[in-house]
């Protein structure tokens, strides 16, 4: 039989499925930050004297200079800015929350590097970059970044 | 040979203990961990660094781009950075991709890192949506097959197979216990080769448990810098000398009446003749091999080494590949002792340049090791073989 | 023997030789005497020599050494262990010490490590009731032999059955597994000084029956902790489970579309190289070798000549569905009639041929009644008689 490329008539879509069971490990030091997230309500973060940053969430070296930063725990402010967002319009079964939804660069007063979670609280067009918010922690535990729920604006 | 624009040399070496898990740290810690070590080992910093590879195993952690998250501790920050791959042989791409980018002149220090937390996701898993998603995947069922022990008892008699698949197996976990980073040191003794072989439980026909490789946690990391860059900052750089790769289809067609030449084979007769290599046996001092089993370890030694008939298995019976034969194999332990799938193909080379230096630690072969050969396995048979050198002082061909 | 807090006097003394630290007495020369007095008591003699350790049973009193210590049994172990204050025992005159007393306080810490009770294998499987969690065991019923051999050995079956656990000092034929290893192996493996993979896999462990309800045993009892010894208490160590899970869509093209839908018609296609004249199935585009496309399909099979067999024991789950596969299977490579030698084809085996399957065997593939065109339609081969 001779093939023909140009002949999609037998051409179709085979469905497939991949759902691997994982579990992640965040370690002594992701654990502290985590653990003081739910059980203290309260932000942690690293600083790093030699390129004089505080970094949140906490990691074990600094990414830059490679000190050990997981002895110089600092405690951070609940209330923070916001330096950047998005308004999330589509649903999905991954996210976490009904569209639309505020995700938002939020930096933590004490830190260096903002780091991203959900707004609350305000309608979704009238979030602004600046605009100051404070931490809302969550009833239940995760053991997760979401032990902390969301910010909303001060 | 002869498209080399100059000489690269591996100034920097640095392992993680190898585990079953490792739940005190996260991967940007351990691939962290690594780095470190690699960076103290060659005596440098951060700043010497022009580029950084990023390697492991598609699928197996499910991140989707593992190199950027992991670049909170890989060192990345402010530099190229590039990743790779390709399975199995994840580790020595890297190094071959290390080897081409310093060779080529487009950087002068290049870092590799190859790394795998085993334990964070699920390795058949992974292994199966690897493979052909319109027919194969639904066939497969990871990577067990006990074809070679099948092959070899048919062409060696049962007993012999059996008992030498066991002896090369007992003798890799005579390797890991001297390896204080192997990840499996059970202390198993020679005698116990008759139990072993009759009453470890079996995976697929004669492949038992005790054959196969293990699931481990850990980071390789290792530097390479230019001729010139090598000689100015380190005192005993390691010389790559020539690496090939060779790929199959990514089928499970190979066992037809009659069987292709093995990408294994196929590799080493390449890689031997253009580098005028005529007795491999009698050449290289150490052979650091990709042996996901011990039935596969022996089987290979034939293929890489282009031996004939039963010379593997009698060079293994005389002793030949212990830390004090002719050739020995694996002195680090094997793939069977530690297996970070993702760095499992870099441990190779790593091991090998680190016998060459000579400071591999209790592991180190006593005789001096001048020439070293590694290699790396992957897919449906996947190759990739390498040649390590004490001196630059090899011969053009 | 009497024991004292579940330890003998003996076991003390026993234990000295592997818990002898010859780098902390290079400098040291003393004699020390024990006699301990009560039920399991004796006499000890204990010569610390410039790193050497000898330990005398002796037949009376001891005297004469640089120290001597004397106290009940109970009293003595209950110091040892940690359990009784031993300045308190001093003071109220239980342990007396005659001569250099500073021999006891200076060189003894540095001569040996801490003395840890030994726990026996009976001691573990006699606790199992105790151990059982009921609220995990729903629907379990099984039954778990132990065989251990060596000193401290012996057999046991632990039922399990309608949320109840019962022990037996007998080795049911009727157990669903049995695990058979040195008893100080199970010591080992219950006081996480052993990994139980390691354990199996380097043959220490040897089980009977099935595995999976070894593995699943272990879930119904809560972990055994020794009389007296405390549970350390380790970090919270975070981990976080999830199932990623992606949907995906693959398109065949041309020719395997014309595979799946020949499947359907109980026929396999090959795609034939026009250079090398070799059957790639199931078909692809390219030769790999000649590096050509190919343009020309032919039908290979549905007969095949087996060239090897695969048996699998080793029971994977499907990571699609989470479910295990019945073991043992069979995996088959074959050569499709009128395909290219050197061009393997690979299936499944009918489970009912397993025995009588060898290379070699003709086979034929065996269909669904209901075939869509997809891998469904090609159940396995079975031997062609």
């Amino acid at each position: 039989m001779e093939i023909s490329y140009e002949n999609t008539k037998n051409c179709k879509v085979m469905t497939g499925k991949m759902a691997l069971p994982n579990q992640y490990f965040a370690g002594r030091v992701g654990s502290k930050f985590i653990i003081a997230l739910r059980d203290e309500n309260k932000i942690l973060g690293v600083r790093c004297e030699k390129c004089d940053k505080v970094f949140v969430p906490p990691r074990e070296y600094c990414e830059k200079c490679l000190s050990k930063l997981d002895e110089s725990w600092v405690e951070l402010s609940n209330e923070g800015v916001v330096m950047n967002y998005t308004v999330v319009n589509y649903n999905d079964k991954h996210l976490p929350r009904r569209a639309p939804y505020i995700l938002a660069l939020i930096k933590v007063d004490g830190a260096d590097t903002p780091f991203p979670h959900i707004v609350e609280g305000i309608d979704v067009g009238d979030v602004k970059v600046g605009m100051k918010v404070k931490a809302v922690f969550a009833g239940e535990t995760t053991n997760t970044i979401r032990d902390l729920d969301h910010f909303e604006p001060v | 040979m002869g498209k080399r624009n100059r000489n690269v040399g591996i100034i920097g070496i640095g392992q993680t203990e190898y585990s079953s898990h490792k739940e005190h740290q996260n991967q940007v810690e351990m691939v962290n961990e690594g780095v470190r070590y690699a960076l103290e080992d060659a005596n440098i910093t951060l700043d010497d660094i022009d580029c950084v590879l990023h390697g492991n195993m598609e699928l197996f952690e499910m991140v989707h781009q593992p190199d950027m998250w992991h670049s909170l501790g890989s060192g990345a920050y402010g530099k190229d950075q590039l990743r790779i791959t390709t399975g199995g042989t994840t580790g020595a791409s890297l190094v071959c991709a290390a080897d081409n980018l310093v060779a080529s002149g487009m950087y002068d220090v290049v870092m590799a890192i190859g790394m795998e937390k085993l334990q964070e996701g699920h390795t058949t898993g992974g292994i199966t949506n690897m493979a052909d998603p319109l027919w194969f995947r639904h066939l497969q069922t990871g990577a067990l097959t006990a074809t070679t022990a099948t092959m070899m008892m048919e062409e060696f008699g049962e007993e012999r197979a059996k008992r030498a698949a066991m002896k090369y197996r007992i003798m890799m976990d005579k390797h890991a216990c001297l390896n204080p980073r192997a990840h499996r040191r059970f202390g198993l003794e020679y005698d116990q080769t008759d139990d072993l072989m009759n009453t470890s439980p079996q995976l697929v026909g004669e492949l038992r448990l005790i054959h196969m490789c293990s699931q481990s946690d850990g980071a390789c990391v290792m530097i390479f810098a230019s001729e010139e860059k090598a000689k100015e900052m380190c005192k005993n750089p390691v010389w790559i000398r020539d690496h090939i790769t060779v790929h199959r289809e990514e089928t499970f067609n190979n066992f037809g009446i009659e069987m292709p030449e093995m990408t294994h084979h196929y590799a080493a007769r390449k890689l031997f003749e253009r580098n005028g290599i005529k007795n491999p046996v009698e050449y290289f001092d150490v052979f650091e091999m990709y042996d996901p089993s011990a039935w596969w370890g022996l089987d290979w030694a034939r293929e890489f080494l282009l031996l004939k008939d039963d010379e593997h298995i009698k060079l293994l019976e005389d002793g030949e590949f212990d830390l004090d034969g002719k050739l020995p194999i694996n002195p680090s332990g094997g793939v069977t002792a530690s297996n970070p799938i993702g760095a499992t193909a870099m441990l190779r080379p790593a091991e090998a340049a680190m016998q060459i230096r000579g400071d591999a630690g209790p592991q180190q072969i006593k005789k001096e090791v001048r020439h070293a050969l590694a290699s790396g396995f992957g897919g449906t048979l996947w190759s990739v073989l390498m040649m390590l050198e004490k001196d630059l002082d090899w011969q053009e061909v | 023997m009497a024991q004292y807090f579940g330890t003998a006097v003996e076991d003390i003394f026993n234990t000295m030789e592997e818990r002898f630290l010859p780098e902390g007495t290079v400098d040291v020369d003393v004699t020390i005497g024990y006699n301990i007095s009560g039920e399991g008591g004796g006499h000890w003699k204990v010569t610390i020599k410039e790193g050497t350790l000898k330990t005398e049973d002796m037949d009376g009193e001891v005297t004469d050494c640089t120290a001597v210590l004397n106290a009940n049994a109970e009293t003595f172990v209950g110091v040892t262990l940690g359990k009784i204050d031993a300045g308190e025992a001093f003071s109220s005159g239980s342990i007396k010490v005659d001569g250099d007393l500073t021999v006891l306080i200076a060189v003894l810490p540095k001569a040996f490590r801490p003395f840890k009770p030994v726990v026996k294998a009976s001691s573990i499987v006699e606790s199992v009731e105790e151990r059982f969690r009921p609220e995990k065991a729903e629907g379990v019923d099984i039954k778990i032999g132990y065989d251990l051999s060596g000193d401290g050995g012996g057999q046991w079956t632990v039922v399990v059955k309608d949320q109840t656990c019962a022990l037996k000092d007998v080795l049911d034929d009727d157990c669903t597994v049995v695990m058979r290893m040195e008893a100080q192996v199970f010591v080992d493996l219950n006081q996480g000084k052993l990994d139980g993979a390691t354990a199996f896999t380097s043959g220490q462990v040897k089980i009977d029956g099935d595995i999976g309800a070894a593995g699943k045993s272990s879930s119904l009892f809560e972990k055994y902790v020794a009389e007296g010894a405390v549970e350390e208490q380790g970090e919270e160590l975070i981990s976080l489970k999830c199932v990623p899970s992606i949907n995906q869509r693959y398109a065949t093209g041309p020719l395997m579309g014309t595979w799946f839908n020949g499947l359907k018609e109980k026929k396999f296609y090959a795609a034939k190289c026009p250079e090398c004249g070799r059957t790639l199935v199931p078909p692809r585009e390219i030769c790999a070798q000649c590096r050509v496309r190919c343009n020309e399909l032919v039908e290979v099979g549905p007969d095949a000549m087996v060239t090897l067999i695969d048996v699998v024991y080793y029971a994977s789950p499907d990571p699609l569905t989470g479910k295990i596969r019945e073991t043992p299977y069979t995996a088959l490579f074959m050569v499709l009639d009128g395909a290219s030698r050197d061009e393997s084809f690979a299936h499944d085996l009918n489970p009912r041929d397993i025995d009588r399957i060898k290379p070699g065997m003709k086979v034929r593939p065996v269909w669904s009644e209901k075939r869509t065109g997809s891998y469904k339609d090609l159940l396995y081969f079975e031997i062609a008689d």
